[in-house]
């Protein structure tokens, strides 16, 4: 925590995502105006006082939009980080403390792994038709091998440890074990995975909603609002710039915080 | 040596066999008929019935999967539900695309990440290593639309020096080595950054191994050292994470080809599932999960190539 605050980049970092996360939630308390309420005389209208980062094609308002678009595109990245995670992180643990359950449970997470998260959004983009439910099931499921790899190499070493040889010779239940000493061990590593994980996924769902499979305009979205925007790219460039760079410095701030994370953990990568 | 690769094999073999049938299974759940989606909205129930028996959409599953097997194993993938071109010919002619795509993205990215990586490794510590390293964590969280469309707004659009729509032609002609440079560029652009970011972890973890302190002890100058007692022997982790983040890549070049409507499958890919055409989904789905495991396949063998220790 003292390194964080010593360090100016990351400290940015933090107050930034202290800040989106706050205006996606306060979203209707911040904002004036609804993102989908359209004002035809302002449409394409350049940053002004007025509008400070423009208005798109509709003539809706660029800042309301992206505090909106936040809110869906933050809410979209938790919750697949939440679910594969979670799901990932049980399995993880169940490969670590059942002997037996080792090898098949991390060779089918090796298959998993073996194909890119691209491939299952434009899968189930497929199978169940573009949108936020297919970008967040095909995130949620490219990310459950991934936790599952990191909670078992973590698990794996706590249970060579002498608490858990301690708590079961006091005959723990294993549920109870895994769940109030092995689990809390593993806490710290997932944190960390997590905070890099949650900025790659960012970054994967905002392209496949630009490419049409996500979000579906005129949803506020960032990815979807980049990929309207890019319509209008040589008259209005702002309306896809906005979005764009936002989700650039959102992934920016998760990724300089979970390689601070990580590198804090494990000094020997320190610059 | 053989016995590795014979047992990699075989490991592919059931992942390609659940590839066929997930994908297969897949569409049988998709909400839309294809029957009706061909027939169009002005069909007659008679019409949707007789397309739906041509399309063998009659049959039980397990027949239809038999079927749809035996027409693969013909090189059969179905026909386009929208023009009813053969997804075949189709996919054969976007394959090129892509992959010149994505060689044109590697050829210049990889070795730019790797001197990165190397002069961050070498420069441990200072600003320079600082600077190298905030700008691959810019390059690995910038959107590669953003990129691409910065490329078109600028290079392509403002200052008119290159095409950004299309593919000019082959790329031993000018106008497609042309046509190439922007979507490369863009695509390439985001790989350099997590080449860099690998290569200086590797090569940080072969400067303190006792043959490069022995190497510096003999006199030897620092750059010999440093390209080819220390960068040699982290090319093995290098490689290995090169030939895993293909799919990284590969996700990038799908977004990449929409952008620059470049003809390649990833662009294939996408328009096919946008516009409900399941047979073309499908195959395009099937030809990027046969491509994944068969580049696992290649890096799994190229390890061992490179280090002797994973053979025994």
């Amino acid at each position: 925590m003292k390194r964080l605050l010593r360090d100016p980049v990351a400290l940015a970092a933090l107050i930034f995502v202290i800040a989106i996360i706050a205006a996606a939630v306060l979203a209707p308390w911040i904002t004036s105006g609804d993102p989908y309420d359209n004002d035809l005389g302002a449409a394409m209208a350049p940053p002004d006082a007025d509008h400070w980062f423009g208005a798109d094609d509709q003539g809706r308002d660029l800042v309301v939009r992206l505090i909106y678009g936040l809110r869906l595109t933050l809410a979209m990245g938790g919750i697949s980080v939440a679910v594969g995670g979670g799901i990932g992180a049980a399995i993880g643990l169940a490969a670590a403390f059942y002997k037996p359950l080792d090898g098949a449970l991390m060779r089918m997470m090796d298959v998993l792994l073996s194909f890119p998260a691209i491939l299952f959004g434009l899968a189930i983009a497929a199978i169940f038709g573009p949108g936020v439910t297919a970008v967040i099931l095909a995130l949620a499921v490219a990310t459950i091998p991934l936790a599952a790899r990191i909670t078992r190499g973590a698990a794996a070493v706590e249970m060579g440890r002498d608490y858990i040889e301690a708590a079961r010779a006091v005959g723990m239940k294993d549920g109870r074990l895994i769940w109030r000493h092995l689990l809390p061990n593993c806490v710290s590593a997932l944190a960390v995975w997590a905070t890099l994980r949650f900025g790659q996924v960012i970054l994967l769902g905002s392209a496949l909603s630009f490419l049409g499979l996500g979000a579906q305009p005129p949803t506020a979205e960032l990815g979807a609002m980049a990929s309207q925007g890019r319509g209008f790219l040589f008259f209005a460039p702002h309306i896809a710039v906005v979005p764009s760079v936002m989700i650039f410095l959102i992934v920016l701030a998760f990724n300089v915080l979970g390689d601070l994370l990580r590198d804090t953990l494990d000094p020997r990568l320190r610059a | 040596m053989l016995r590795h690769a014979a047992q990699r094999l075989l490991l592919a073999v059931p992942v390609l066999i659940g590839v066929l049938a997930v994908g297969f299974l897949l569409m049988q759940v998709v909400p839309t008929d294809p029957a009706i989606v061909r027939a169009g909205p002005m069909a007659t129930q008679d019409i949707v019935q007789a397309i739906r028996v041509q399309l063998g959409l009659d049959q039980p599953l397990i027949v239809q999967f038999g079927l749809y097997l035996l027409r693969l194993a013909h090189g059969d993938l179905g026909r386009s539900i929208i023009n009813n071109i053969p997804v075949a010919q189709e996919l054969a002619s976007t394959i090129g695309p892509t992959l010149e795509l994505m060689a044109a993205s590697l050829i210049w990215s990889i070795p730019l990440g790797i001197a990165l990586g190397t002069v961050a490794a070498v420069a441990r510590g200072t600003l320079l290593d600082r600077c190298v390293m905030l700008v691959s964590v810019a390059g690995v969280s910038v959107p590669v639309f953003f990129v691409g469309m910065l490329l078109i707004w600028f290079v392509g659009f403002r200052w008119g020096l290159l095409p950004f729509t299309g593919r000019g032609g082959p790329i031993w002609s000018l106008a497609g080595l042309r046509s190439l440079i922007l979507p490369a560029f863009t695509l390439g652009g985001v790989f350099v950054g997590p080449v860099a970011r690998m290569t200086r972890t590797a090569v940080l973890d072969v400067l303190d191994a006792d043959y490069v302190r022995t190497a510096r002890a003999k006199g030897l100058p620092a750059f010999i050292v440093i390209t080819r007692h220390a960068l040699r022997n982290a090319l093995i982790p290098i490689a290995t994470f090169v030939g895993l983040q293909i799919g990284f890549l590969l996700g990038g070049a799908v977004v990449t080809e929409t952008i620059f409507s470049w003809p390649g499958i990833g662009r294939l890919a996408v328009g096919a599932i946008l516009s409900n055409d399941f047979p073309m989904a499908q195959g395009t789905i099937l030809v990027l999960s046969g491509g994944f495991i068969l580049i696992n396949l290649c890096v799994d063998l190229l390890y061992a190539v490179l280090d002797p220790r994973v053979r025994t």
